[in-house]
């Protein structure tokens, strides 16, 4: 018999996983919203943003958390000249297709390059409350999830301020929601296009120095990152973010349940089972908008 | 979207003698090819290079199935991986705990791989685009993880053994067996797709690739033709797989139900150009060629994923339409060019036109024709698209 605390404390656990899910997955979810693209370099990203906190972590001996303070910026960069360099050279009529085999070829080119520099191993930073953990209320939480969750939450929190209260994010919604009529108004939707793509892929870097604190990492972890994610903004519905969000905790909290009878292997299963259920019932997600009706 | 038929501009005399020429350098070329693939064991200097001939003929079976599907409808699935994986699994499990004769075991597992294929299709082809991919990459991911859990039966991560098919033949032999045996496939898949492409069946698959939409308002039955499509390029891509399995003799589901293989099966196609019926050929000696020199010679390393990564861009960024649709542009080139000034007045092309109308009935000689053909003197340069 499985104990009430140990299903309470998955409960929070998933929760967790499923905060973190929601922020990788909002990314996704921007690029796909500004150019139909789905973005498979995201989580190679962040595996190298991982990488990079990592190797700061082990050179100068500070918390990997500071180097956010650098990959964000060149991030926000990367994802913007990657935007205005390489996909909006994709012909409109093939970019739904075509982008994913480009951006599966930035993913290979980032795993290779890091297993050329970094050699196979595995890799894990040393933090000194590694392996505390707090007790709430009978559940016993590792102070690195926790971290990784708070990072995760306050950057949706200020991906939603931003998306929602400024000027920038008003053109980014409505880039999103209608390019022609965003023309129309005086929006540079080219140039909002490659912001929007920075985003996506700074989002990339927060996830990957939370990602860093709690995992082990090697070069092609992103494998196993990607399709969780994909499945997370297919359930959710393509473009929405809200729609993403949702899925992401409900499935966290899935995955992290179904470990307790089927062991981690098995309950990886559940977001493509989630997946092909949601094409099965509805396919155009179960929280998706307009959007997603012809993706 | 361009389509094949866009390449050949203009008419005369003089171009159709000068299409005679090419068409004799093609088929010269074809047969020199064909030549060289039939006698590669005989020519190559030792097993090894027998034995990457064997590889690239299993790239270019896998390439060209999946371009049944891919090339012809223009749904580009990153999934055929895991049909590729079945018919390997398949094959080694039903020799395995069923006794089954080798190719018995081969042919069966076909289409075990079918049955699977045909409801796995239906599910994603519900969805276009985006979705469509991501559906098949997460079939290719989720096969790998149950493959991985399954160690009671697949063996997990520590692979599993197939039983050699000619377990008297010397590793030379066998690696020449397979070749001809892959060659034979390869012929049967080509002959497959020739046939489609320009079946009925196959104008309407390739209605569906430049718009959906509209071949399902002039009554094609959309959902059934990409169903047929999928499974058949299935069918091959599991064929492919199962001779895999008895010729390599080893499976790891790492390697078998990879996205990686995908994609660079993606790539051999595109780079050769999906629109041929050699070009998956074409891309597979290429990639293929590649991929084993960096496995030779960076063995270890990742760069070989670097190389895969800048190739792939390239090409999907320069050359998407593929290396075929490349040369015959460049033939276009130097074959007479349509000019765009015309060796004909306007006025002489008129009355030409007009005397042409006249014995016909009366339709097109009423005052409007005039204004119409004026339009069509605009001039018909047409540049490569």
């Amino acid at each position: 018999m499985v104990s009430g605390a140990l299903i309470f404390q998955s409960l929070i656990l998933g929760l967790m996983l499923g905060g973190l899910y929601a922020l990788l997955a909002s990314g996704l979810t921007m690029y796909f919203g500004i150019m139909r693209v789905v973005m498979l370099a995201h989580s190679a990203a962040i595996i190298l943003s991982a990488y990079i906190a990592w190797r700061f972590a082990t050179l100068t001996g500070l918390d990997p958390m500071l180097s956010l303070l650098g990959t964000v910026p060149v991030f926000f960069l990367m994802g913007f000249l990657t935007q205005r360099l390489l996909v909006s050279r994709l012909r409109p009529a093939t970019m739904s297709m075509m982008s994913v085999l480009l951006t599966f070829a930035i993913a290979l080119i980032i795993e290779g390059l890091l297993g050329y520099f970094f050699t196979g191993t595995q890799r894990r930073i040393n933090l000194p409350y590694g392996t505390a953990s707090v007790n709430v209320l009978g559940a016993s939480l590792p102070v690195v999830q926790i971290i990784s969750f708070l990072l995760a939450t306050v950057s949706m929190a200020a991906l939603y301020v931003v998306l929602k209260k400024t000027r920038f994010g008003w053109a980014l919604r409505a880039t999103i929601q209608h390019k022609e009529a965003a023309q129309l108004v005086g929006i540079n939707t080219e140039r909002l296009s490659g912001y929007g793509f920075g985003l996506g892929l700074a989002t990339a870097a927060v996830g990957g120095a939370a990602l860093s604190l709690q995992v082990t990492i090697y070069p092609s972890l992103h494998w196993h990152w990607i399709g969780p994610l994909m499945a997370i903004i297919v359930v959710g519905g393509l473009g929405s973010i809200p729609g993403a969000a949702i899925a992401a905790l409900v499935l966290g909290t899935m995955r992290v349940m179904l470990e307790i009878p089927f062991g981690p292997t098995w309950a990886q299963t559940i977001f493509f089972v989630a997946l092909f259920v949601t094409l099965m019932v509805r396919p155009q997600g179960f929280f998706g908008g307009r959007l997603a009706q012809r993706f | 979207m361009p389509s094949a038929s866009d390449h050949i501009v203009g008419t005369g005399v003089a171009r159709t003698r000068d299409r005679g020429v090419v068409r004799i350098i093609k088929g010269v070329v074809l047969l020199a090819g064909a030549a060289l693939l039939v006698s590669w064991p005989s020519l190559a200097a030792n097993p090894y290079l027998v034995s990457a001939g064997v590889v690239v003929l299993n790239y270019a079976v896998f390439a060209s199935s999946w371009n049944i599907m891919g090339g012809l409808t223009g749904y580009i699935s990153l999934g055929h991986a895991a049909y590729f994986g079945l018919g390997a699994y398949g094959t080694a499990l039903l020799i395995q705990n069923f006794d089954i004769p080798s190719f018995g075991a081969w042919f069966l597992a076909g289409l075990l791989t079918l049955v699977i294929a045909i409801p796995v299709g239906w599910a994603a082809l519900r969805v276009r685009g985006a979705s469509f991919v991501i559906v098949t990459i997460a079939l290719v991911l989720v096969l790998a993880l149950i493959f991985q859990s399954l160690r009671g039966i697949t063996g997990g991560s520590d692979g599993l053994i197939v039983p050699r098919p000619f377990p008297d033949l010397l590793r030379p032999e066998h690696h020449a067996t397979f070749y001809y045996i892959y060659a034979g496939l390869l012929a049967v898949v080509l002959a497959v797709w020739f046939v489609i492409a320009r079946s009925r069946f196959g104008a309407g698959l390739k209605a569906i690739r430049e718009d959906e939409d509209k071949a399902e308002s002039l009554g094609i039955p959309t959902t059934r033709y990409k169903g047929i499509a999928h499974a058949l390029s299935a069918y091959f891509v599991a064929l492919g797989g199962g001779l895999y399995a008895l010729w390599f003799g080893d499976l790891d589901p790492i390697m078998q139900f990879s996205v990686l293989l995908s994609a660079e099966v993606v790539l051999m196609a595109l780079l050769g150009g999906v629109r041929f019926l050699l070009g998956p050929l074409v891309g597979a000696i290429i990639v293929g060629t590649a991929l084993e020199y960096f496995v030779l010679n960076f063995g270890e390393t990742q760069l070989h994923l670097v190389a895969t990564g800048i190739l792939l861009a390239v090409v999907v960024l320069f050359l998407p339409d593929g290396v075929l649709a490349g040369l015959s542009e460049l033939v276009a080139r130097f074959r007479p060019q349509a000019t765009s000034i015309r060796e004909m007045t306007a006025e002489e092309l008129q009355n030409q036109r007009v005397s042409e109308v006249r014995p016909g009935s009366g339709v097109d000689a009423d005052p409007t024709s005039s204004e119409r053909s004026e339009q069509e003197l605009a001039p018909v340069e047409r540049s490569p698209s």
